[in-house]
């Protein structure tokens, strides 16, 4: 397996009208994206950009669709049946939700961090080599740089460095999630989907997670589900506004907190519903 | 009631708060004398029933454990007999049975957690286990003895093992699925996330996450069928000489208590409470440790 790193592609990148960095390529472009859980609809008719290594940030009210479209994105509604998408998800001129994709692969180039940190349960240096040999062989020497370099990206590196060995589980709780964090850039994805990764966590906990989110869309394309409406004015620079799944407005983060031109946004945003 | 005074008028916004209301303090009260008195009652009428099995037990066996007892092979009434054979017989049929029932009892219930959802196949695997779960022991006992007893003409170690491993798979079928249940969702999803594919999810994950709860299942089912009788006297009969062939009738402990305590022989009354002394211990100690396993499991 080659490693994942972003390749540049010839198609021109076009940028959702009003999103926040003209100048980005595009990582993924969605069309035209239907959801269904069985016979009912969550996600009607999306279509958004994700630029190149920017923050995307989707917020809107319990039940929007947001985590919906989040999960359409590494196709993790595969591993439910009567879950489907129908559209298009462009990832590199490849449309992901199509039928000949390999999920595992997809998975590789998309990683995922999840609300509550999920451990698993066997050491952290364990942890982090899990999802690294599901897709390469290394040598020792090449696994234990790669975890170190995965740690050291997260700020966990000096943490724990001294007990690699033990046990993931009896690490805090943001330790925990900056160690997903870590297992999952040690794949070396291209993107990577987050999923409320700070709801579980106390502030100063969080606030390391939002500081690591500046830090890593250097390297990569991040997605990032939010409830906290500070947060996503914090960290990113697209915000996308769900509403009944369906996407009311995309802008630059500073243009939706200050200028939304939907009503509907407005009202979220200024605490009206939701 | 009779002390309910009216509430006076409250200055507006004020919240109004009825006045104490003595009766039903004083009801409640009782109520809960009432129910604690009794909660305490039935558990000394348990403790006690427990503690007098345990001291029966340990005052009529404990003479006769002695490095003799532990060493010496059973013999005639008034021979001075010991317990070897029973023993090792006991140590012999449980391990193999938990050595083949183990791993069909596990791959059953990972496939009941992890593939069979409501499936009408995993239904019908739910449902039968849990009906073999709860069968009469001597049903088991009675199904090995025409299949592995009365087409060879002899009672065989071999059918005792089998019939202690049929035993053995529904408790594990039972546990495996219980506690594979309990891995979160979120687990399993982060693995998948990774790219794993879903036989990886579950080895690696899943039955890791799962360990502890897995190995008290298994340690159960060993308590369980160690002190089974019933299967073992259709199967394995039990024998009075030494033997260590599984294709003879085989000696074990409950068999042997069965045996004895009935006799009119006192050596042999005093072996048979020293045997049942042996069961309670060994599954006592196997029970603390399956706790400990638990405890263990709650808090990782």
């Amino acid at each position: 397996m080659t490693t994942m790193q972003p390749t540049p592609t010839p198609r021109l990148a076009t940028v959702h009208a009003g999103a926040a960095d003209a100048g980005a390529r595009t990582m993924i472009e969605i069309e035209n994206l239907d959801f269904f859980y069985g016979a009912s609809q969550a996600l009607k008719d999306i279509s958004i950009r994700f630029p190149e290594r920017q923050v995307t940030g989707m917020i809107g009210p319990s039940g929007c669709g947001k985590s919906t479209l989040l999960r359409v994105l590494n196709r993790m509604y595969d591993l439910y049946p009567g879950q489907r998408a129908t559209g298009k998800v462009m990832l590199d001129g490849e449309n992901i939700i199509g039928p000949q994709v390999d999920a595992s692969r997809l998975r590789s180039r998309v990683g995922m961090v999840f609300q509550k940190p999920t451990p698993f349960p066997m050491s952290i240096e364990a942890n982090i080599a899990f999802g690294v040999k599901l897709h390469e062989r290394l040598s020792r020497a090449d696994m234990a740089d790669r975890v170190e370099d995965a740690l050291r990206r997260v700020a966990l590196w000096d943490e724990v460095k001294d007990r690699l060995r033990a046990n993931a589980t009896g690490l805090s709780g943001g330790q925990q999630q900056r160690l997903c964090i870590a297992r999952t850039i040690a794949t070396r994805p291209e993107v990577i989907l987050l999923d409320e990764p700070t709801s579980a966590l106390d502030p100063i906990s969080t606030a390391r997670i939002e500081e690591l989110l500046d830090e890593l869309k250097r390297d990569f394309t991040i997605a990032i589900v939010t409830h906290n409406l500070q947060q996503a004015a914090r960290c990113a620079d697209q915000v996308a506004f769900f509403f009944m799944g369906e996407l009311v407005e995309v802008d630059s983060a500073g243009a939706i907190f200050t200028a939304p031109k939907q009503k509907r946004t407005q009202d979220y945003i200024t605490g009206r519903f939701g | 009631m009779a002390s309910q005074a009216v509430p006076a008028a409250q200055p507006f916004g004020a919240l109004s708060r009825a006045a104490p209301d003595i009766g039903l303090e004083r009801r409640r009260r009782i109520g809960n004398l009432v129910a604690t008195v009794l909660a305490g009652v039935a558990t000394l009428i348990v403790l006690a029933a427990l503690a007098s099995i345990l001291w029966t037990l340990l005052s009529l066996g404990i003479g006769g454990l002695s490095l003799h007892t532990l060493a010496t092979v059973t013999g005639p009434a008034g021979s001075n007999g010991g317990l070897l054979n029973p023993i090792i017989g006991s140590l012999i049929q449980v391990g193999l049975a938990t050595l083949i029932g183990t791993p069909i009892g596990m791959m059953a219930g990972i496939y009941l957690a992890e593939f069979g959802g409501a499936s009408p196949l995993a239904n019908a695997v739910r449902f039968v286990s849990d009906m073999l779960l709860s069968a009469p022991s001597i049903l088991v006992g009675l199904f090995v003895y025409l299949l592995l007893v009365a087409p060879f003409h002899h009672f065989s170690g071999f059918a005792g093992v089998a019939a202690l491993a049929i035993l053995v798979i529904p408790i594990v079928v039972r546990t495996t699925e219980d506690m594979l249940r309990l891995v979160p969702v979120a687990m399993r999803e982060a693995a998948a996330a990774l790219g794993a594919p879903r036989w990886r999810v579950v080895v690696q994950v899943c039955l890791r996450a799962a360990r502890k709860g897995l190995l008290t299942g298994v340690l159960l089912a060993i308590a369980r069928i160690a002190g089974e009788t019933a299967p073992l006297l259709f199967t394995s009969l039990g024998n009075l000489n030494w033997s260590l062939s599984l294709n003879e009738s085989m000696a074990s402990l409950p068999v042997t208590i069965y045996q004895y305590a009935g006799s009119p022989s006192d050596d042999w009354v005093q072996l048979a409470w020293t045997a049942a002394l042996l069961i309670t211990a060994g599954v006592l100690f196997i029970n603390i440790v399956a706790r400990i396993g638990l405890r263990g499991q709650d808090r990782s």
